[in-house]
């Protein structure tokens, strides 16, 4: 199987002499097409950071990065591009756009890519259908609960047909029911649109939704 | 989605559209001072345009007729009459004195402008079936005690009845005549009497005059007339290009120096201001915009979100503020004279300068790091 992620080496380093954290540590990572990885580990292991990097939201200090077979290069290539067209995210806290529906929400992604606006209008209802908001469409964040925004994040996450979704603790601010809810709801996502799922989570009842659990530990990853 | 910023603006409106009408006001203003100025140099130029002279002479040492304190003999008159390059026969003597007139039991400012009927300096005839000219002395008839009744041919804007009297020193004059309104800087109206009768109440009754104007002859260049006659010792002579230019000098540049300078500082008002709000509601938005940076959006595209409501708000502000400045200089208590090609310049500025400080706080704001999106509220 191709390899969608692929780092090698990957090392993320902040502040500066005494002060300086290794929060990712010569971290070598493959995610395979259409996986569900879950990446777990202690609370300030380097799970948010390795995922920037991956996410290219980050720059690495060490190593290599290759995107769906294609190596990055953070210098010379604008990574805005990189990441609305091969990457999809999901947040903690949901980070939605409280000015705009749920699907200008969705249609603001698209409008990112330069989407036509009725493409992306009819996009962004499919997917909010998909993920059961038909009759959601026209609410503000403020109007939707918690599971229900983490649903829209993941239709944001989807409009420009990604390679691969990172989802940082996209369950951390939802109850179990809500939380199930949405793993069922990653893994129909998954079947229909063979997306590569990355999930960082401390809950470990959502392991066995996982192809594969990548384990962190003081920026380095370990056997599971 | 082109109305995306229409959206985020709507989300706001209370800030946007007070932003939008604080620029609205400080254009306004901005506008209006100009106005001002505008319509006090009208008003500087109209009354000495009006009269026809070519040369204005004074005293020596008063710097120009109506900038310092001028007497000039009446014997120069003779003089004038027959001096080379003039027209024979047109020099005028001219009393243009502030006064403060009590008119309907109310002390109120104006100038009185003394002539000749007939000759340079006032008007010829009142204003078609609004009273006649005041009762002309002979001015040559050398002081006869009380020469002709006490008469003055007002502004048609001062709203006085013929017939009407006014009191100027301790004596009443009778309203006779109403003339096409020239009133001087600051809506200052004029009053037109006989020049012996402004001499009596305003002069002490002395042989002076504050000015004598005069025509030059139709081939000559007024401007050598004038330094021939400049040349003598006792008297100045300017053209009317220079007299105009030290009466708006006088009377409107030199005193409205502060006002100028009170332009310019508004323009850095309101560049400062949008400059300052649009800053402190992208400070309000950094997670958004992390957010939109994190999600793929570039600094271009985030930039274009804020640029284009900063320019809104500026155009519409902008244009509000050229509007209400026509209306507030139509109510206003003074002669306001906005210029319209001047107000659209004035307005191109001040858009310029409201986007321009817009673009620099948004240059700022969009320095976000997108992993904002990651670590949520700082
Ligand atoms: N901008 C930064 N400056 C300095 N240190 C940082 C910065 N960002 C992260 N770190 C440090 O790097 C380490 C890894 O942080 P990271 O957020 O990746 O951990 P995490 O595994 O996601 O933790 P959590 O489970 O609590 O979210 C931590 O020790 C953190 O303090
Ligand atoms: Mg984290």
């Amino acid at each position: 199987m191709a390899a969608i992620v692929e780092g090698i080496g990957l090392t993320k380093r902040f502040g500066t002499g005494d002060a300086t954290v290794v929060a990712v540590d010569a971290v070598d990572i493959r995610i395979e097409e259409s996986e569900l990885v879950m990446l777990m580990g202690d609370s300030g292991c380097g799970k948010t950071t390795l995922i920037s990097l991956l996410g290219c939201i980050l720059t690495p200090d060490d190593g290599e990065l290759r995107i769906d077979g294609e190596p990055i290069d953070p210098v010379n290539q604008d990574l805005s591009v990189v990441r609305h067209e091969k990457i999809g995210f999901v947040f903690q806290l949901f980070h939605l756009l409280p000015y705009l529906t749920a699907l200008e929400n969705v249609m603001v992604a698209m409008d990112i890519a330069r989407t036509k606006t009725d493409e992306a209008e009819s996009r962004a209802t499919e997917l909010l259908t998909q993920v059961g908001l038909i009759d959601r469409l026209h609410h503000r964040p403020a109007q939707l609960s918690g599971g229900e925004k983490q649903r829209v994040s993941f239709a944001r996450a989807l409009a420009n047909r990604p390679k691969i979704i990172f989802a940082d603790e996209p369950t951390a601010n939802l109850d179990s029911r809500q939380s199930d809810n949405l793993m069922n709801l990653i893994q129909e996502l998954r079947r229909e649109y063979q997306t590569t799922i990355a999930i960082v989570t401390h809950h470990e009842g959502l392991k066995e939704n996982a192809d594969r659990v990548i384990q962190m530990k003081d920026g380095r990853i370990v056997p599971a | 989605m082109k109305t995306l910023f229409l959206k985020d603006m709507r989300y706001r409106q209370t800030r946007v559209v007070l932003t939008a009408l604080s620029i609205t006001v400080l254009i306004s203003l901005i506008l209006l001072l100009g106005g001002i100025m505008n319509g006090m140099r009208i008003q500087a130029r109209q009354y000495v345009e009006s009269t026809g002279a070519d040369i204005w002479i004074s005293a020596e040492g008063s710097g120009g007729a109506f900038i310092g304190f001028s007497m000039v003999v009446e014997e120069y008159m003779a003089f004038l009459n027959s001096a080379r390059g003039l027209t024979p026969n047109s020099a005028s003597p001219l009393v243009f004195a502030q006064a403060r007139p009590t008119v309907r039991g109310k002390s109120t400012k104006a100038i009185v402008v003394g002539y000749k009927l007939g000759q340079l300096g006032g008007p010829k005839q009142v204003i078609a079936g609004e009273g006649k000219m005041f009762t002309p002395s002979n001015f040559e008839d050398y002081r006869p005690e009380d020469p002709v009744p006490y008469e003055v041919v007002v502004d048609e804007k001062m709203g006085l009845e013929i017939g009407e009297q006014i009191t100027l020193g301790n004596e009443k004059v009778k309203v006779v005549g109403k003339a096409e309104s020239r009133m001087f800087v600051l809506d200052t109206p004029l009053l037109f009497m006989d020049v012996r009768i402004a001499q009596k109440l305003l002069l002490g009754n002395t042989p002076h005059v504050n000015m004598m104007i005069a025509k030059t002859d139709k081939n000559e260049q007024p401007g050598q007339v004038s330094a021939g006659l400049d040349a003598l010792e006792t008297i100045e002579a300017r053209t009317l290009k220079q007299t105009l230019g030290d009466i708006i000098a006088y009377y409107v540049d030199e005193p409205m120096k502060a006002v100028q300078f009170l332009r310019v500082m508004l323009w850095l008002v309101a560049g400062t201001l949008i400059g300052m709000i649009t800053y402190v509601t992208m400070l309000e938005k950094t997670q958004e915009i992390g957010v939109l940076k994190a999600i793929g959006g570039s600094n271009n595209y985030v930039m274009g979100l804020i640029l284009k409501q900063v320019v809104l708000i500026s155009a519409v502000g902008v244009i509000l503020g050229l509007i209400l400045s026509y209306v507030f200089a139509a109510a206003a208590p003074i002669f306001v004279a906005i210029h319209f090609v001047e107000s659209i310049i004035v307005a191109c500025i001040s858009f310029v300068v409201c986007c321009g400080s817009g673009y620099l706080a948004a240059r700022k704001a969009i320095t976000v790091d997108p992993m904002i999106a990651f670590r949520g509220e700082i």
